[in-house]
C-alpha cells in the first residue's frame, strides 16, 4: 500500500476562524506557513493574487518579496536565492510559464529547490486571461529537454491550495528539485469561506545540510545511491559550491559522458522515483461495489464530487476520486481506486483528455472515457451523462 | 597569545591549464580577475562567480576556492541578482557576487543587466566583449563593429554596435568602465568595481584570435581607440538595493485588519442558491456580491463568489456570480440561476453573451432595470426603475437586498449590518432604496 503523506499537524486555532479567501491567497498563506523566505513575481492574470499577497505579507515576516521585470528574471531570482539557501517561490500562468521553462530546467539540473505556482488560464498563446483551463498538464510536466519528472500537485479548493503549497515546499526541499502547484483560474480567483481552524498542512521542511561531521569532503552533487539527495551547502557558506546547468560530475565539474556524469543524470530522475508512493495523494470518496470510477482534479474535482453524489443518489455505483498528485503518476493509488470497476471516467477541462492520455495504460481491460470541455466549466450534468 | 597574521587567500587553480585559444583575450581576463581578488584578499567563501554561456563561461573551472555558479545563456545577471538579494537581505551581506559574461550573453540577457543597473544591486559584471560568438563559429554579435567581417556578415556588418556602457549608465549604473583585456591596470579596475557598493559593469575589450583577427584588420591599437569610459565613472550617494530594501521594506509592519467572520446570525436556507449580478464596471456590482457573500457566511452559510469583467477591468460590463448554501459548495458554476439582477445596458449585453439568460428556468427570478430593451428569458422577470430609485451605484446591492427580504436566503439583519458598516451615513440611502423596491417585487 502506498503511504499517503498528509499529516495534519495543525495546532490549535480557535474552534472556528472563518475568512473569505481566494485560492491564490491561500497559496500565499501556505507558502508563509511552509517558511518561504523569498518570492519574486511578475503580474499575470489569473496568478497575480499570489504575487500581491506575498508582497503584502512576506516582508513583514522578514522575507523578501520583489518584483521582477519578466518571468525569466522572476524564476532566476528565486533559483539564485535558493542557491544562497532561501526557500523560494514564484507564481505565473501559461504565458509566463513559457518563459520560465529554460530556468526550471536549470533548477532541476542544479538541484536547487524552488516552488512554482501555476494558475492555468485558457491557451494557446495569450489565450484568455480570465477564462479557465486545465489544459497545461502536459505542457507543464513534459517541459524538460531530457524528459525528467517534475512533481506536480493540483489543488481544487482554497483549503487544498494551502495544504498543497506546504506539501510542494516539503518535496522541493527534501528532494532538492523544482515542484509545481498546478492550480487553475477558477480555483485561484474564486472567493470562498475558509475555516482556518480546519486547515491541513505538511510540517515545514528544510533541505538537509552538509556538515564536516560525517568526515567527508563537500561535493556539490554527492550521493551514494542513485536515489540519494545530495546534502546542501549554500553559496556563501563554508564549503565551496560548484553549481552548473551543464552535464557534470558529483563535484560539479563540467564533463562529457563520463560514467559518473551519466550517473548524476540518472540520479536526477531516480531521486524522484524513489518517493512516488510517498508523494502520491488521491482522495477517494469510497463507494463499495462501484462499477465506475470517476477521476478528476483541480476545479473539476469539485464538480465531479457533486456529479457522483447525484448519480449515487439515483442508484448508480460511482466511486469518485480527486487526484492531488498529478506527477509522478500515483499509480498504486489509482489502481487501488479502480479496483472492481469496469469503467473509468476522467473529467478535465481540456480538449483532448491530457491526463487521461497518460494514465490510461494503467487500466488495461477497463473502458476509459473522458468528459472534456474548452473554455467552459464542466457541469455536473455533463459528467452525469458519462456515468451510464 | 599568538599574533594575528593576515592570511593571503588564493583563488585561481595552481598550474591551471587554460582552455582558451592561443592569443585569446580571455587569458588576460582570468589573470586580471585573479589579480583583483588577490588585491582585495576577500575570503573565497564570500565570493561567488556567476558565469554565463560561451568561451568565457567556462572560466569557473579555473578557480579553485570561490563558489561558482555556471548558468544559462544571458541569465547570469538574473541569477546573480537573486543570489545577492538573498545574501544582502536575508544573510549578513558579506558576499561579493561577480558576473562573468560575454557580448552574446549581454545581448540575450540585456534586460537582466538593465534591471540590475536600475535596482543598483551589489553585483559586479565583467563583460568580455570580443565582438562575436566565438564558441559557435564566429558569428557576428550585436557588439560587432561596423564593417566587421564574420561568417554571418560576409559583406561586413551593417548595424552599429551596442553601447552597453551607455545603456547601463542611462539605467542608473553607479560604476561603469571600459578597458582592453591587455590593459595592465585591468586588475585594479576590476578590484575597484568589486569593491564598489552597488551595480558595477566593466566592459573588457578583447580579440578573438580564431575568428576576429583572421578576417578583420583589428589590433590592440584599434581596440584602445574604442574606449570611451576609461575614467572612474562612479555615481556616489545611491544606496544599493539590498540596503534600501532592509531600510524601507523589510520588517515594516503594516496594520493587518482582522477579517475573521463570526457566524452570529442564522438563515433558514436549505440547499444551494445561485445568483448572477450583471451590470457596469465602476457601479459596485462586485462589492454588492461581496457584501452579500459576507452576510451569507455571517448567517452560517457557505458561499462562493467569482467576478468577471473585460480585460481592462475599469470599463464595460461587470459580472459577479454567487453561490450560497447550507451545505459544502461543490460545483461552483451556475447552470441554472435562482436569481439574476441586471442593472445596466452593459449588464444585459453580457448576460446575453455569456449565456446567463438562456440558463434561466421558469423558477429564476430576474430583476432588470426598467429602461432596458426587451429581452427573452423564461424566468419571472421584474422590470423595476432601479437606476431612477437607486442610481447605478446602488442598483445591484439594493435590488439584491430587496429580493432577499422576500426570499430570506441570508439573514437580512446580517446584510443590513454589512451595509451600515460599509457605507456609514450613506447606508440610509440603501435603506430607502430597499423600502421602495420591496413592494415592487411581487413574489
Amino acid at each position: 500500500m502506498a503511504i499517503v503523506m498528509v499529516e495534519n499537524n495543525e495546532k490549535t486555532m480557535n474552534p472556528s476562524s472563518i475568512k473569505i479567501r481566494t485560492g491564490n491567497q491561500m497559496i500565499a498563506e501556505g507558502a508563509l506557513h511552509a517558511g518561504c523566505q523569498f518570492f519574486a513575481g511578475y503580474p499575470i492574470t489569473p496568478a497575480s493574487g499570489v504575487y500581491k499577497a506575498m508582497i503584502e505579507q512576506l516582508p513583514q515576516r522578514n522575507g523578501v518579496a520583489i518584483s521582477a521585470p519578466d518571468e525569466i528574471s522572476a524564476l532566476a531570482y528565486c533559483v539564485g536565492a535558493s542557491g544562497r539557501g532561501a526557500k523560494a517561490m514564484t507564481a505565473s500562468s501559461g504565458p509566463g510559464w513559457s518563459l520560465m521553462i529554460e530556468t526550471v530546467q536549470y533548477a532541476l539540473m542544479t538541484e536547487l529547490p524552488v516552488v512554482i505556482a501555476l494558475v492555468q488560464r485558457l491557451g494557446p498563446s495569450t489565450g484568455g486571461a480570465t477564462q479557465n483551463g486545465q489544459a497545461d498538464i502536459l505542457f507543464t510536466e513534459f517541459c524538460t529537454s531530457g524528459g525528467y519528472t517534475i512533481p506536480i500537485f493540483a489543488p481544487s479548493t482554497p483549503q487544498e491550495c494551502f495544504e498543497v503549497t506546504t506539501i510542494a515546499f516539503k518535496w522541493a526541499e527534501l528532494l532538492r528539485t523544482p515542484v509545481i502547484i498546478l492550480s487553475d483560474k477558477e480555483v485561484g480567483m474564486m472567493s470562498e469561506d475558509v475555516d482556518f481552524a480546519q486547515l491541513k498542512s505538511s510540517p515545514a521542511w528544510y533541505r538537509k545540510e552538509f556538515s564536516t561531521q560525517n568526515g567527508k569532503e563537500h561535493l556539490t552533487y554527492d550521493f551514494q545511491e542513485l536515489a540519494d539527495v545530495p546534502l546542501f551547502s549554500p553559496v556563501g557558506g563554508n564549503y565551496k559550491v560548484t553549481m552548473t546547468g551543464s552535464a557534470h560530475d558529483k563535484r560539479g565539474t563540467l564533463q562529457k559522458n563520463s560514467s559518473e556524469t551519466l550517473d548524476v543524470l540518472i540520479h536526477l530522475q531516480k531521486k524522484i522515483e524513489a518517493h512516488i508512493e510517498e508523494m502520491a495523494i488521491v482522495r477517494v470518496d469510497e463507494q463499495e461495489n462501484a462499477d465506475t470510477l470517476l477521476l478528476s482534479f483541480g476545479i473539476t474535482a469539485r464538480t465531479a464530487k457533486e456529479a457522483a453524489r447525484r448519480a449515487n443518489a439515483e442508484g448508480k455505483k460511482v466511486r469518485n476520486a480527486n487526484i492531488i498528485t498529478l506527477f509522478p503518476i500515483p499509480e498504486t493509488l489509482l489502481k487501488e481506486a479502480a479496483r472492481g470497476v469496469r469503467r473509468i471516467v476522467v473529467a478535465e477541462e481540456n480538449m483532448t483528455g491530457q491526463y487521461r492520455s497518460v494514465i490510461q495504460s494503467l487500466f488495461a481491460g477497463k473502458e476509459i472515457v473522458g468528459v472534456n470541455s474548452v473554455g467552459k466549466m464542466i457541469t455536473p450534468g455533463m459528467i452525469m451523462e458519462a456515468l451510464v | 597569545m599568538t599574533e594575528e597574521t593576515v592570511q593571503q587567500y588564493a583563488y585561481k587553480k595552481e598550474n591551471a591549464s587554460f582552455p582558451f585559444c592561443k592569443g585569446c583575450g580571455h587569458h588576460h581576463y582570468v589573470n586580471h580577475l585573479d589579480d583583483a581578488l588577490v588585491k582585495l584578499n576577500l575570503d573565497p567563501k564570500k565570493v561567488c562567480i556567476v558565469s554565463d554561456i560561451g568561451c568565457i563561461g567556462i572560466l569557473d573551472s579555473l578557480f579553485a576556492t570561490p563558489h561558482t555558479f555556471h548558468t544559462t545563456h544571458g541569465r547570469s545577471t538574473a541569477f546573480a541578482t537573486g543570489i545577492e538579494l538573498a545574501d544582502g537581505i536575508l544573510n549578513d551581506s558579506r558576499m561579493k557576487t561577480i558576473v562573468v559574461i560575454g557580448d552574446g550573453g549581454a545581448t540575450i540577457g540585456l534586460l537582466h543587466l538593465v534591471n540590475a543597473a536600475m535596482m543598483n544591486v551589489d553585483v559586479t559584471v565583467l563583460l568580455a566583449n570580443n565582438f562575436l560568438y566565438g564558441m559557435t563559429g564566429g558569428q557576428h554579435s550585436q557588439f560587432s563593429p561596423l564593417d566587421f567581417v564574420t561568417p554571418t556578415t560576409p559583406a561586413g556588418n551593417i548595424v552599429p554596435p551596442m553601447d552597453i556602457c551607455s545603456i547601463v549608465k542611462t539605467c542608473g549604473a553607479s560604476f561603469v568602465r571600459q578597458a582592453a583585456a591587455t590593459d595592465k591596470n585591468l586588475g585594479n579596475i576590476i578590484a575597484e568595481a568589486i569593491a564598489h557598493p552597488g551595480f558595477a559593469l566593466v566592459e573588457i575589450l578583447e580579440l578573438c584570435t580564431e575568428w576576429a583577427t583572421p578576417f578583420n584588420k583589428i589590433d590592440g591599437k584599434m581596440i584602445n581607440g574604442k574606449i570611451q569610459y576609461s575614467e572612474s565613472d562612479s555615481t556616489p550617494g545611491r544606496s544599493d538595493f539590498s540596503s534600501l530594501y532592509k531600510e524601507k521594506v523589510l520588517g515594516a509592519q503594516k496594520k493587518n485588519v482582522d477579517d475573521t467572520i463570526t457566524p452570529k446570525f442564522t438563515s433558514p436556507l436549505q440547499g444551494t442558491r445561485r445568483i448572477v449580478l450583471s451590470g457596469t464596471a465602476g457601479e459596485k456590482v462586485q462589492l454588492a456580491s461581496f457584501l452579500f457573500m459576507k452576510s451569507a457566511i455571517s448567517s452560517g452559510l457557505h458561499a462562493t463568489q467569482k467576478n468577471d469583467n473585460p480585460v481592462t477591468q475599469g470599463s464595460g460590463f461587470s459580472v459577479s456570480e454567487l453561490c450560497i448554501s447550507s451545505e459544502e459548495i461543490l460545483y461552483t458554476g451556475i447552470d441554472e440561476p435562482d436569481a439574476v439582477i441586471i442593472s445596466s445596458p452593459e449588464g444585459l449585453k453580457e448576460a446575453r453573451a455569456n449565456g446567463t439568460l438562456s440558463k434561466c428556468s421558469t423558477n429564476t427570478v430576474v430583476i432588470a432595470e426598467q429602461t432596458l430593451p426587451e429581452f427573452e428569458c423564461p424566468g419571472k422577470v421584474f422590470r423595476l426603475p432601479l437606476r431612477a430609485i437607486c442610481t447605478g451605484n446602488r442598483a445591484a446591492l439594493s435590488a439584491l437586498a430587496s429580493l432577499n427580504v422576500k426570499k430570506g436566503w441570508v439573514s437580512q439583519e446580517a446584510l443590513v449590518e454589512m451595509i451600515d458598516t460599509k457605507f456609514k451615513e450613506k447606508s440610509l440611502l440603501y435603506h430607502r432604496d430597499i423600502e421602495s423596491l420591496v413592494p415592487l417585487i411581487t413574489i
